[in-house]
């Protein structure tokens, strides 16, 4: 892709003007983001509480002390986590968003009421399911037995096997309406008449899809992609109220951890170092994408 | 632009954010400077106006009745002016701490039993030994005021975490006479299964929240939890209570993924014979059931010990109310004295919220002894509550939350109770290394 | 948001060229199949919302649960009029969630309209630092920025909850219309520049209109984030500038009192406004890239 590399001299040149326009987001990222993580990081070699005043330099205790502990199965269930909460609702969002996308009654009073779930106060939301989840009076269990799929209520929650997955369900329901929307704003920028030459060259809907619409969303779906990977590697208050990362931590992520130890234990230094190692692993995971993006972009 | 350069400009930046950090002012700044010798007395600085910091002022029962006691209270004290900021009970304390470490918290505060040592190690409470002095509190609610020796908080109410029983239920199931032994409670709990109907016989904490209740067990089955301040959770009682947890668990006598909400909704619903709870949860029971007679039925019992003749054990559950040493400390205090001994204050406060007063003579008033479930909680579970083990501890919630889990591992059968238990051990004492 | 009235947009579809017209196929079934499906699994929930909000209190924990209620009542809704501090709750939340809106689409419409169309040294250092910043634990930052704020004197405010979510929002909508700037050709703003358009004019004139579907998805997701936010709002806020969220909580579920009925009654009222806000604004997302390109 070719980009306008002539400035037309206006007193800036293109550059300096391109910089210009980022200073607003780099003044909130500074100031509301960079700061904190700064004074984050600086606390993850220091002893410090969230209640006792004061702090001393323990250089790298903190961090010997978070991998001692159970880093590596909070690892495990993040990734889990992670990857089966960003399939799904993308999954979900996609077909909706195609399904809302074609001539269908109703589309536009459908495509408001899609969004329900999404504007329900979160809080709320994760009420909600864990109402339908629990084992003892549920409605999901009502149902099942109810249709006598099942004799004996099961634990969603209460057990490992299940945990997990009723949590990407539920955070499923909670995030594919944006990702929906996403989409739907994507495919209301394909040309029709791509689509059409498309239909007229004698591709049906599986060839049209292929080879007009998904290429023309990867950028969009890249993006939300890469963000709900990033949300969900630090989501948190959903898991908490389901489970509180039970059972038996079967469901502890990264940022599960990151609360109990800074606002059940009050060990800031601790959870500091969790963080700062997180973001490392992300850094490079980070590194990664930019390198395969770019990639993409030469080619 | 190749990526290689673009890499390295993303490094130069996280460097240059690191030496930023270096240089610039981080937390610590914000530690608090020149704080004054901790928790000191308090001097009257003539400021009359503090704000009240309790959830009180929020949730659906106590609300009214303590908008009415302080507007009493203003009244009677010309040139007072009380505000009462609130949070959720759940992130109380978190905010709390915050706004500590933020110097914004003055006045008074309600304090849930458990935060008060937590609150107290900021340094930042008042002594409130004087004014506590010649009061007549109960020496066990006053106990619980007290950190380090030291009276840091007016108790507002106490009680404990006990059991209460569905007499209906348990009437039915041919069970007579209240257990008093562990094998009579687990007897009763086999008979109230047999009536079949889906009835969890005894709705025991299983979720990560609640889980910390079967401390009481653990002392109940002669573990002292902590000795001499060594965690000791894996010793032989309290493996043996663990171990009988789990067989309860796996009898299904007390059900899977159930915390404090899940019990009351299966007692209000007539679905468990026996769950534990403070002597406030009765009406949270009564208020979602059909059966507006189940408040009747609904019975403190003492917990069954292990051997007849043993004492009962249970954890302490109150409020106090903590005074910050800050401008209008002193004012504060009078009034948290004023709300926790004046009898027309607490009787009041029990008559609409339920909740037991702290003095001799508040628990002597008649309205008190004529309440037979509020009696009889504090005759059976009240008199013999102890504070949590834990609770000394700033980071008690997140010991409570470390052995929660290993219990839990140990009912789902990932580790047996000696296994998870000693896990418990090495990273409690981990927290407070 | 603001870039065009909405008479403009809702006749683009028919100032379309012909061939659009002509996409009318029949409805696929693996469309009205997926709507169906899907429609269970997004509508069960608001359902039983719904149903619990109607229910007596007494009825709520009956087991087997019952799908249609045998007794239905209006006092959960009656206990909002109580509760007049909710209204104060959802004043405070549609502040502070459409400034945010509003703010976050500006700000991420520059720096988006720079990450796309210009080139300069360390673009690349800066984009991938923007969402990088969203990858440290947010319990942690909020730590940090009570302090701040603190000192700064702007706790309780609307302004910290404002710039927060703004901030947290960004990486979303700039990456976002990012994407949405891509798609616009070159020549269109190279066209504008021969006829002696400014950078000004470029942005407003042409860039903005032409993505408004993309403009309007960014400003709802950054107006959902701050409808939705409980902890940061919690922590920032303060009692008097408390959004929903928290309010609904502190309101609701106590040490002892978890009113469920009441609870789910008052987020259908509040979430219903929004709903049928989007229904409406969603009409945006239907004005066509294509037709604003065939315009301009």
């Amino acid at each position: 892709m070719t980009t306008p590399t002539a400035p037309a001299r206006r007193g800036l040149s293109d550059g300096a003007f391109g910089l210009l326009l980022t200073l607003p987001a780099l003044a909130l990222f500074g100031a509301v983001v960079l700061y904190p993580l700064i004074g984050a990081l600086t606390t993850s070699v220091f002893a410090q509480s969230l209640v006792v005043p004061g702090r001393t330099f323990v250089g790298l205790d903190n961090f010997r002390a978070v991998l001692d502990g159970e880093f590596w199965s909070i690892m495990r269930n993040t990734i889990v986590y992670t990857i089966g909460s960003t399939v799904a609702p993308v999954v979900v969002g996609f077909a909706l968003a195609l399904a809302l996308n074609s001539r269908i009654r109703g589309r536009s009073v459908l495509r408001g009421l899609f969004l329900f779930p999404w504007v329900i106060p979160g809080v709320v939301v994760s009420f909600v399911w864990l109402w339908i989840f629990n084992a003892n009076y549920g409605l999901l269990n009502g149902i099942l037995v109810g249709l006598g799929v099942v004799d004996d209520p099961i634990t969603w929650l209460g057990d490992p096997g299940t945990a997990m997955a009723a949590i990407i369900i539920a955070k499923t329901w909670a995030s594919f309406p944006w990702i929906m929307v996403m989409l739907l704003a994507g495919l209301q920028t394909i040309p029709a008449t791509l689509t059409e030459a498309a239909s007229l060259d004698g591709a049906g809907p599986v060839a049209r899809f292929r080879h007009v619409t998904l290429p023309h969303l990867r950028g969009i779906l890249g993006i939300v992609v890469l963000l709900e990977v990033i949300w969900n590697l630090q989501h948190f208050d959903m898991i908490y109220v389901l489970t509180g990362g039970g059972p038996a931590g079967s469901t502890t992520t990264f940022a599960v951890a990151v609360y109990d130890t800074a606002f059940k234990g009050f060990d800031l230094g601790k959870a500091s170092a969790l963080g700062a190692l997180w973001l490392v692993l992300i850094m490079a995971l980070v590194v990664v994408y930019v390198r395969i993006s770019e990639r993409g972009e030469q080619a | 632009m190749s990526d290689q350069l673009s890499r390295r400009n993303l490094l130069k930046l996280l460097g240059a954010g690191v030496g930023l950090a270096v240089a610039g002012p981080t937390l610590a700044a914000c530690a608090p400077s020149g704080s004054t010798e901790s928790s000191g007395g308090l001097s009257d600085d003539g400021v009359k106006q503090f704000p009240f910091t309790t959830w009180a002022a929020n949730e659906a029962v106590t609300k009214e009745p303590l908008a009415a006691l302080i507007s009493r209270y203003t009244g009677a004290n010309g040139g007072t002016t009380i505000q009462t900021p609130s949070y959720p009970y759940n992130d109380y304390l978190n905010q709390l701490l915050l706004q500590v470490q933020g110097g914004q918290l003055k006045g008074a505060m309600q304090l849930d039993v458990a935060w008060l040592a937590t609150l107290a190690a900021t340094g930042k409470l008042a002594d409130l030994g004087s004014v506590a002095a010649g009061q007549d509190y109960t020496d066990a609610a006053l106990a619980l005021g007290r950190v380090d020796g030291k009276q840091v908080g007016l108790p507002w109410t106490q009680a404990g975490i006990g059991l209460i029983g569905n007499q209906e239920i348990l009437t039915r199931a041919g069970v007579s006479a209240p257990p008093r032994t562990v094998e009579e409670f687990e007897a009763a709990l086999r008979a109230v299964k047999g009536l079949g109907g889906g009835i969890v016989p005894y709705a025991a904490m299983t979720k990560v929240d609640q889980l910390k209740d079967i401390i009481a067990w653990m002392w109940t089955f002669g573990s002292p939890v902590v000795d001499s301040g060594r965690i000791v959770v894996d010793d032989e009682g309290s493996v043996a209570a663990l171990t009988w947890y789990k067989k309860l668990y796996d009898e299904k006598l007390i059900a899977a993924d159930v915390n404090r909400v899940d019990a009351r909704a299966l007692m209000s619903q007539g679905k468990a014979a026996f769950y534990e709870d403070a002597i406030s949860g009765r009406a949270a029971v009564t208020k979602s059931s059909t059966d507006s007679a189940l408040g009747d039925k609904l019975r403190p019992l003492a917990r069954p010990v292990r051997a007849a003749g043993d004492k009962p054990r249970h954890l302490a559950w109150g409020h106090v109310i903590a005074v910050v040493n800050a401008e209008g400390g002193a004012a504060a205090a009078q009034f948290a004295k004023t709300l926790t001994t004046d009898p027309a204050y607490s009787t009041e406060w029990f008559a609409k919220a339920g909740l037991p007063p702290t003095t001799r003579a508040g628990l002597a008033a008649s309205d008190v002894q004529q309440n037979a479930f509020a009696a009889a909680f504090s005759r059976e579970i009240a008199a013999n509550s102890s504070a949590g083990p834990f609770w000394i501890h700033p980071q008690f919630s997140q010991m409570e939350k470390v052995l929660a889990e290993k219990v839990q591992a140990a009912l789902i059968g990932r580790s047996s109770p000696k296994e998870a238990l000693t896990e418990a051990r090495e990273q409690m004492s981990a927290l407070i290394k | 948001m603001t870039a065009a009235p909405p008479d403009a947009t809702s006749t683009a579809p028919e100032a379309a060229p012909a061939p659009r017209r002509r996409r009318g196929r029949p409805p696929s079934w693996g469309a009205i199949v997926t709507v169906a499906v899907l429609g269970v699994f997004a509508f069960g929930p608001v359902y039983w919302v719904a149903v619990t909000a109607f229910t007596p209190t007494a009825d709520v924990f009956r087991f087997p649960p019952r799908l249609f209620p045998e007794r239905l009542t209006v006092e959960n809704f009656s206990t909002l009029w109580d509760n007049p501090v909710l209204l104060r709750y959802l004043a405070n939340s549609l502040i502070v969630s459409t400034l945010t809106a509003l703010l976050t689409v500006v700000v991420s419409a520059y720096t988006a309209y720079s990450f796309a169309k210009f080139r300069y040294r360390g673009r690349r250092s800066l984009m991938y630092l923007v969402l990088a910043s969203q990858m440290f634990p947010q319990a942690l930052l909020l730590i940090t920025l009570y302090l701040v704020f603190s000192q700064v004197g702007l706790l309780n405010s609307y302004l910290a909850l404002i710039l927060s979510f703004t901030t947290f929002t960004l990486p979303l909508c700039i990456w976002m219309l990012k994407g949405f700037f891509d798609t616009i050709p070159d020549e269109l703003i190279e066209a504008a520049k021969v006829d002696g358009a400014g950078q000004g004019a470029i942005i407003h004139r042409i860039l903005l209109p032409v993505s408004l579907p993309g403009l309007v998805a960014t400003g709802l997701f950054a107006f959902i984030r701050g409808w939705n936010d409980f902890i940061f709002a919690l922590t920032l806020a303060g009692p008097e500038k408390q959004t929903l969220p928290p309010g609904l909580v502190n309101t609701f579920l106590g040490e002892v009192e978890t009113a469920w009925p009441a609870l789910m009654a008052a987020s259908l009222v509040v979430s219903l406004p929004v709903v049928i806000g989007f229904a409406v604004l969603q009409r945006y997302l239907v004005a066509g890239l294509t037709a604003g390109a065939v315009k301009g």
